[in-house]
């Protein structure tokens, strides 16, 4: 099989897995020394395909022949795709080909479970080897971990990759058991400890061998089993907090092709993949819990962001005097972000905030006028209706978009 | 009004914008002339030594913003550069802050001219001129909105190493010779026609792979133009497939991920059964498929004791903590330290003891990134069930409670204070009982005396019990 063809199948195989993030790297340059890559610490989207998704990474499977039957996956065993292989030179040919025409910044490997857990670890970790040791590449590396692989092979991993991620697939043990029967939540949760111990042994010692400088992350579908958000974002959080995880990335299930009946036959709607995202962002960046972000039946509303619907729920707090707030706080008011908070923090410092300053940060002033009070302004409608509020605010429900 | 000429270069310019404020020049006073581009457009960004020594001082952060904002094409640039500059030294810091009228300006242009530098970076596409067409070996043509050559360039000599490269834009050439990069101003014909008219066959595999990697499925051209604007897709080897690919994604019936391509050659599945592919695990023990209580939800495995089964002395502490969670072993994190450590000055070996928790599973609560340890209450007595079990297994002579919950556990009870307990062997269902702090406890006390203390309590209770053994 031509090199072209197998790449059609095996980055057609790959694109399930959303993750492209090439940040969080230590600096490497090539300057002035054989060899290629630099890294900065900055993610680089190369390309945008017409999905709205980034490419950032040459993004493959070393293989799509797996001996798993995971239901929601168009690679399963019993899924009537069809297959290829790569040569660990061709992967390394690829990433090289494609890193020096500046279409990518590096390479995210992963595979379909092929002879055994250890195996596929050692195919993935040669490619990584090969591309570090003999062509000295210093681009970005994320490895996909296979959980029942060898500690020392995860070691191994973490010696040559960024960024090690190992897959929770879905956001219940009994959601895995149904839909990915040769899987394990404990072997999976186990995989990411030895990974977080990883970090944290390199961490402490100066002279450590280099372990997975850019983190760990895992991805979770949604929509292939009716877990509602609320399990979803306590999930979520679980996992931040155990496994000291960089991300947890949400992947709308996608139909395939001949689905089992075990699987839902449409997708979520996208709106819903983004309003987690969203709700993601508050926990990891806005110290909001899981619990704080309002739900309803379970699930995130589709038709205000998780922030505004926090803010209707807690009317008590506001309207919020930007000029004398706790700058935590000033970040939970819809429309203001964290950037601008910490901005308007500054400019208090030097003279009161009036209400031309909020537009001139950009602050989105549709969503912060009924909640913020400044030396100028005070909402003239306060004791508006949240219920009200909240239909004015809404957006239009056929509005999609992606992260 | 005066009118102020120059060269149009930031270095030319703060130069005699330092002139102008040692002189009380007002902004409003001025009117900025650049003369024709010339050749030295980059010299002085970072070679060129200060010749003018000043004394006007400027925040950091402000020489870097004006720095960046130097680079935005805008008609206004020098003289809003130059008024923010003359409010600063004059006292005015807001100026500089972008909640100001004119910071909020600066600080536009500044994040403008990021971003397109993070543009090129991005969207630049080299091509290769082929093995034997000597340097530069990888050429590329772009056109920036502002003037970043000079800015994003340096980024490519990390990138390539020793591989040459040249980048032509309208204005200006960069070139890379593996060594020293070096700058032209403007960009001479003959090498914008190389990097425009350049064709590079390797581009192919780029090609199959950017509308394979596409999922057809969830087509979002408002999202894709956003982040990566139409007017660079002419010079995007992948630019032409854009609207072949998004068109196909609407008018098929195509309802799921796989591209065309795929999906039109023929499949096979994997044959093998599911009995021959199930991983090789180590056995669950019926601790691990415990329900008896949720904590198992939230942790990454049940913890059990450790040592052997004829051990004569028993420790139970409360719970596994963050690091017992990971490791599936009791007492391996600080509190494991302090007990080790009572263990050896008690003359006693961690491997000849039974060692285990009252509560085996970890129970915590998120604190931002971190795992807040929770003390067990309603988890106590459903899990006396797996205590009891290694009771009876190892059938130790004597028993060490690690603290409050490990002898609410033995008990069965709540029991008041801890120090009633304390420092005396009782009998306890034909074993000898002996009480004394949990470890974690004595990391937490505060003053070092009491601390040396409880730490002397833990030690004593494990000598006391080594003399019952050898009774």
């Amino acid at each position: 099989m031509e090199l072209t063809d197998k790449l059609i199948i095996l980055a057609d195989a790959a694109k399930y897995d959303v993750s492209c993030a090439s940040s969080g790297a230590p600096k490497r340059s090539s300057k002035g020394k054989d060899g290629l890559g630099s890294t900065d610490g900055m993610g680089i989207c190369h390309s945008f395909t017409p999905d709205g998704r980034c490419v950032s990474l040459l993004k493959v499977l070393l293989t799509n022949f797996c001996l798993y039957d995971c239901q929601y996956c168009v690679n399963r065993r019993s899924s009537n795709v069809p297959r290829a292989r790569f040569t660990p030179e061709e992967v390394v040919k690829l990433t090289l080909d494609f890193y020096r025409r500046n279409t990518i910044s590096g390479l995210f490997l992963s595979s379909g479970i092929i002879r055994s857990a250890d195996y596929t670890m050692e195919q993935l970790i040669r490619v990584a080897q090969l591309l570090r040791e003999e062509h000295q590449f210093r681009g970005y590396i994320h490895l996909k971990t296979i959980p029942d692989a060898d500690p020392l092979l995860i070691a191994k991993a973490g010696l040559y990759a960024d960024r090690l991620s190992v897959n929770i697939e879905l956001p219940t043990e009994a959601g895995l058991t149904r839909l990915a029967p040769e899987k394990e939540v404990r072997s999976i949760k186990k995989a990411m400890g030895t990974i977080r111990l990883g970090l944290e042994e390199t961490a402490a010692e100066k002279n450590a061998p280099r372990f997975a400088p850019a983190g760990q992350s895992t991805q979770m579908i949604i929509g292939a089993d009716p877990t509602n958000d609320r399990t979803i974002l306590d999930t979520a959080q679980t996992l931040y907090g155990a496994y000291q995880l960089k991300r947890v990335y949400y992947s709308a299930f996608s139909p395939i092709p001949d689905s089992p009946n075990s699987v839902p036959l449409i997708p979520p709607p996208l709106l819903r993949e983004h309003r987690l995202y969203q709700a993601d962002f508050l926990i990891r960046g806005y110290g909001f819990t899981a619990s704080e972000l309002p739900t309803e039946e379970g699930n995130l509303p589709l038709d205000i962001d998780p922030k505004l619907a926090w803010a209707l729920s807690n009317r008590d707090t506001f309207p919020l005097d930007l000029n004398q707030a706790e700058p935590a706080l000033i970040a939970r008011v819809p429309g203001i972000g964290v950037l601008s908070a910490k901005r308007l923090v500054a400019l208090r410092q030097q003279r009161r905030i009036r209400y031309a300053d909020l537009i001139r940060l950009r602050c989105s002033l549709e969503k912060a006028k009924p909640f913020i009070v400044v030396h100028d302004y005070r909402p003239s409608f306060l004791l508006a209706e949240s219920l009200h509020l909240r239909t004015q605010l809404s957006e239009k429900p056929a509005q999609l978009a992606l992260w | 009004m005066r009118t102020v000429s120059f060269d149009g270069s930031f270095a030319g310019w703060r130069c005699i914008a330092r002139q102008l404020l040692e002189q009380d020049v007002a902004p409003s006073e001025i009117s900025w002339q650049t003369e024709h581009l010339v050749g030295d457009l980059f010299a002085g960004t970072s070679e060129q030594p200060e010749t003018v020594s000043s004394a006007i001082r400027v925040p950091k952060q402000l020489a870097e913003l004006l720095s960046l904002a130097a680079c935005y094409r805008h008609a206004q640039r020098w003289a809003l550069l130059y008024r923010v500059l003359w409010r600063v030294v004059r006292g005015d810091q807001a100026a500089m802050l972008a909640g100001d009228e004119d910071g909020s300006e600066l600080h536009r242009w500044a994040k403008a001219v990021r971003r397109e530098t993070h543009h090129l970076h991005a969207f630049l596409r080299f091509k290769h001129r082929g093995e034997h067409s000597g340097n530069p070996q990888y050429v590329a043509w772009h056109e920036p909105a502002h003037d970043v050559l000079a800015l994003a360039a340096p980024h490519f000599c990390n990138r390539m190493g020793n591989t040459s490269w040249l980048i032509a834009t309208p204005e200006a050439v960069a070139l890379w010779d593996g060594k020293t990069l070096a700058f032209k101003a403007p960009c001479p014909v003959e090498l914008q026609a190389l990097a425009k008219q350049q064709r590079d066959d390797g581009e192919s595999l780029w090609l199959a792979y950017y509308a394979s990697t596409f999922n057809p499925a969830r087509a979002n051209p408002k999202v894709m133009t956003g982040h990566m604007p139409k007017r660079f897709w002419k010079d995007l080897p992948e630019g032409p497939l854009i609207p072949a690919l998004l068109s196909e994604a609407r008018t098929g019936t195509q309802r799921t991920a796989q591209a065309k391509t795929v999906s039109e050659q023929a499949g096979k599945t994997v044959p093998v059964s599911a009995e021959e592919v199930l991983p090789v695990r180590e056995q669950l023990s019926t601790l691990d498929t415990c329900r008896r209580c949720p904590l198992w939800q939230k942790a990454t495995q049940a913890v059990p004791g450790e040592g052997p089964l004829n051990a004569r002395l028993f420790l139970v502490g409360e719970q596994p903590g963050d690091h017992e969670d990971l490791l599936g072993r009791p007492f391996m994190g600080p509190a494991g330290q302090v007990l080790d450590q009572a263990i050896q000055d008690a003359g006693l070996q961690r491997e000849a003891l039974y060692l285990t928790n009252a509560v085996k599973h970890f129970k915590w609560t998120p604190q931002g990134r971190r795992r807040k340890h929770v003390t067990p209450t309603t988890e106590i007595a459903p899990c006396r069930h797996w205590l009891e079990q290694e009771l009876d297994n190892v059938k130790p002579d004597v028993i060490v409670a690690l603290g409050a919950t490990a002898l609410e556990s033995l008990t069965g009870k709540k029991q008041g204070s801890l120090a009633m307990y304390m420092g005396q062997a009782t009998q306890w269902k034909g074993r000898r009982l002996i009480v004394t702090y949990h470890p974690s406890y004595i990391l937490r006390v505060p003053e070092e005396a009491k601390r040396e203390q409880a730490q002397a309590a833990l030690t004593a209770a494990l000598v006391q019990a080594r003399q019952l053994l050898e009774q």
